[in-house]
């Protein structure tokens, strides 16, 4: 069974690498769905699995919210708000994609090394799996700073959290129950509130640019 | 009892939200934050006498020790302030046009939802639920933020919700480091529970918890304003409304300071003592200070001044913590409280004096001990406060923390921290000069003969200052409520005043004297941090 764990976690790291080598908004909000169709597949897989061996529907019910939040609503919210700012294609990275791929290849390596040695050598608990999730928040974190539209920095926001959520997945079999509904709210109201203050954005500076907020210094 | 402190402010907001008359939604915000007060006094008085107040329901979550309830009292107290202050600032700036009449009912909301998870991050025994508190608490203030809705509070806001949520995210990593560490030690409804993870410290998983911890750091350090994670909060801090931007200072700090110490209590009884977190806190702690005072020396805008010195006292806190010594933490808690007082107090007099020039720009400030005597006098004396002048709090709990670090045999350290203070003392002496002793020297000169007073204080602030902001019709707005003489153009917001003469009086008088009770609670929370 730790095999399509495995698989999976492999599978949700590569659509990490596919967002960074997207080179529209439209796309990337594709991408993102479709990662959280995997990881909505990962903590299905489990709950079933909890469902069967001690009965609690637990990790079920997260798996079901995850479809609705992250697979259904955020993207096509991420869409309305797309739609109603933009009016022309621009180039939205500084770093050109091959480079931004041999960079996330980096994160990768380097989160291997750092996590599996920080407690490998206790009891195993640092698995392949953690690593590549870790990966995932790293590459997330850097998705955030390539991309000089606001949109992309909250698909980036999006995905550290993903990377979070299956960390949680992979590492200890979820959270306590009442924590990760919690987390779902704050993340459906962060992204809500991200969505709102682009319009103003927009409004405000005419683009969503975030190059263009640069009037407080010092 | 101790869930009226949830259900008060949950109540409230809706009731914000219907009721249209602005009488009665000051008075509610009034009578809310009023009625949280003596609640919060019980439970401290429970407290003191008993060591914890937990209840059976709802799964156990409410908690609270002498660790919280300090913090818990501060939020309280000055959350009541800030809702003083905030009747006569928000009429004042609806009498001026700045905000739209609707937005009362969504800046009261906003408030005290943001009140509600501040009180719910500090009242709630586990860990993960104590997350999203202080994540909630960045979803609540962000368009208190914003709430000028102009292109400078719309670039702070988009920083301060993104900055805050990235960070507030890793801390999650953390929590699930933590929650990791414990895997095997604790089990059931007992997961993530503070005090089962401290009574359980050394079953903890060692590497994984200090891996927890640096991502708890970091995340909650975003949110506390440590350097360099500290980008949002000047200009969070310099765009908020100023009651706002009070609570952020004077409150949201503490609650993610807070948060950080609880881990390290964790982290260090599992490791058996402070050199892991100690390094790593004070490293942070002075890079904050570091930042806060080459900022401070070159500031030209009061508002980020004072931001930037929140920076600096959250980097004496930490480290204060990383050192861990008993007189340390001591001096760390009893800094938490004078930092908030008189952080908050100069925050809400910039309010006042932001309304009355319309400017955040140090060198427009002309002649305000004469525009505004009470709270020019209070600038004037909070910012000596704050800079670590003796009589006040803020200078006792300073030499508390200096006095431990030098017990402590760490030379080094405590001769640059020193240094440091001074320098930021010189930084802000020198603001000083150039808002109130320029002027009385050029008022000495012309304002001898009495009139020539008169077109100086009243004209030059108004042309040059209000106008541009305000347009000319702010100005003779300003001139006709000018009160007595017209040489004293007299105070905007006179509960405000009030207000913040009295939290100048207890800035002053904890200087000096530290009531038992106080001194019991701060004793109470330092046997919790370190144990034993």
């Amino acid at each position: 069974m730790d095999n399509y764990n495995q698989v999976l976690s492999v599978l949700i790291l590569l659509t990490s690498f596919m967002l960074m080598a997207n080179k529209r908004i439209k796309s990337y909000i594709g991408t993102f769905r479709l990662q959280s169709a995997l990881i909505a597949l990962t903590a299905g897989i489990m709950g079933i699995r909890a469902a069967m061996a001690e009965g609690s529907i637990d990790v079920l019910v997260v798996s079901i919210i995850i479809i609705a939040l992250k697979v259904i609503y955020i993207p096509n919210l991420l869409h309305k708000t797309f739609s109603g700012v933009e009016y022309k294609v621009e180039k939205d990275f500084f770093l050109n994609i091959p480079l931004l791929i041999l960079i996330c290849c980096g994160l990768v390596v380097f989160s291997y090394f750092s996590v599996s040695r920080v407690a490998g050598g206790s009891d195993g608990i640092m698995n392949a799996e953690v690593v590549n999730s870790i990966s995932l928040v790293l590459i997330g974190l850097f998705f955030m700073i390539s991309r000089r539209k606001a949109i992309g920095q909250i698909v980036g926001f999006l995905v550290i959290e993903n990377g979070i959520f299956i960390t949680a997945m992979f590492s200890t079999n979820g959270m306590p129950f009442i924590v990760d509904i919690g987390v779902f709210i704050d993340i459906i109201t962060a992204v809500l509130i991200m969505g709102i203050i682009v319009f103003k954005i927009n409004e405000k500076f005419d683009s969503i640019d975030i190059n263009k907020l640069k009037n407080l210094r010092g | 009892m101790g869930f009226l402190l949830w259900l008060i402010p949950v109540i409230s907001v809706p009731v914000f939200g219907i009721v249209k008359n602005r009488k009665v939604l000051h008075a509610v915000s009034l009578i809310v934050s009023a009625a949280m007060l003596p609640i919060v006094g019980f439970a401290t008085l429970d407290v003191l006498n008993g060591g914890v107040l937990e209840y059976d329901g709802l799964g156990g979550m409410f908690y609270l020790d002498p660790l919280s309830v300090i913090i818990l009292d501060i939020v309280l107290i000055i959350g009541f302030f800030a809702a003083i202050f905030s009747v006569s600032y928000i009429e004042e700036e609806l009498k001026h046009g700045k905000i739209a009449e609707g937005k009362v009912n969504l800046y009261y909301m906003l408030m005290y939802i943001f009140m509600f998870t501040m009180v719910l991050a500090l009242s709630v025994r586990n860990m993960g639920v104590m997350w999203i508190a202080i994540e909630a608490t960045t979803l609540a203030s962000a368009f208190l933020v914003g709430f000028y809705n102009d292109k400078q509070a719309i670039e702070a806001t988009w920083k301060y919700v993104i900055i805050c949520s990235v960070g507030i995210a890793i801390a999650m990593l953390g929590i699930i480091f933590l929650h990791m560490s414990s895997s095997g030690s604790i089990s059931g409804s007992q997961l993530l529970n503070w005090t089962a993870l401290y009574g359980n410290a050394d079953k903890l998983n060692g590497p994984v918890l200090r891996l927890a911890f640096i991502f708890i750091l970091i995340g909650f350090g975003t949110k506390a304003g440590l350097a360099p994670m500290h980008t949002w909060l000047p200009d969070a801090h310099s765009q908020a409304p100023s009651p706002i931007s009070a609570l952020l200072s004077g409150v949201l700090l503490n609650s993610a300071m807070y948060a950080i110490i609880r881990t390290v209590s964790i982290v260090n009884r599992n490791q058996g003592g402070s050199l892991f977190t100690g390094r790593i806190l004070i490293a942070a702690g002075m890079l904050s200070i570091i930042t806060a005072a080459i900022f401070i020396l070159t500031q030209k805008d009061y508002k980020r001044l004072l931001a930037y010195s929140s920076i600096e006292h959250m980097g004496i806190i930490a480290v204060a913590i990383g050192l861990f010594t008993p007189a340390a933490v001591f001096g760390a808690l009893f800094h938490m409280i004078n930092h908030s007082f008189t952080k908050s107090m100069l925050f809400l007099s910039s309010g006042s004096v932001l309304q009355k020039y319309g400017t955040r720009e140090i060198s427009r400030i002309k002649g305000l001990l004469k525009a505004l005597p009470v709270t020019g006098t209070v600038f004037f004396l909070g910012l000596f406060a704050i800079a670590g002048t003796p009589p006040f709090s803020v200078f006792a709990s300073e030499f508390n923390i200096l006095a431990a670090i030098f017990e402590g045999r760490n030379y080094l350290l405590g001769s640059v921290l020193a240094v440091l203070l001074a320098v930021i003392f010189a930084g802000i002496a020198s603001v000083l000069f150039r808002i109130f002793w320029r002027t009385s020297g050029e008022s000495g000169v012309h304002g001898a003969s009495g009139v020539h007073g008169v077109p100086e204080v009243a004209g030059v602030p108004g042309v040059h200052g209000v106008s541009d902001v305000r347009g000319e019709s702010g100005v003779s707005a300003d001139l006709p409520d000018a009160g007595e003489g017209s040489v004293k153009p007299g105070e905007v917001n006179i509960p405000g005043a009030v207000i913040i003469v009295v939290l100048l009086a207890v800035t002053l008088v904890t200087g000096f004297f530290m009531p038992a009770g106080l001194r019991e609670l701060l004793e109470n929370a330092r046997q919790i941090i370190i144990g034993g």
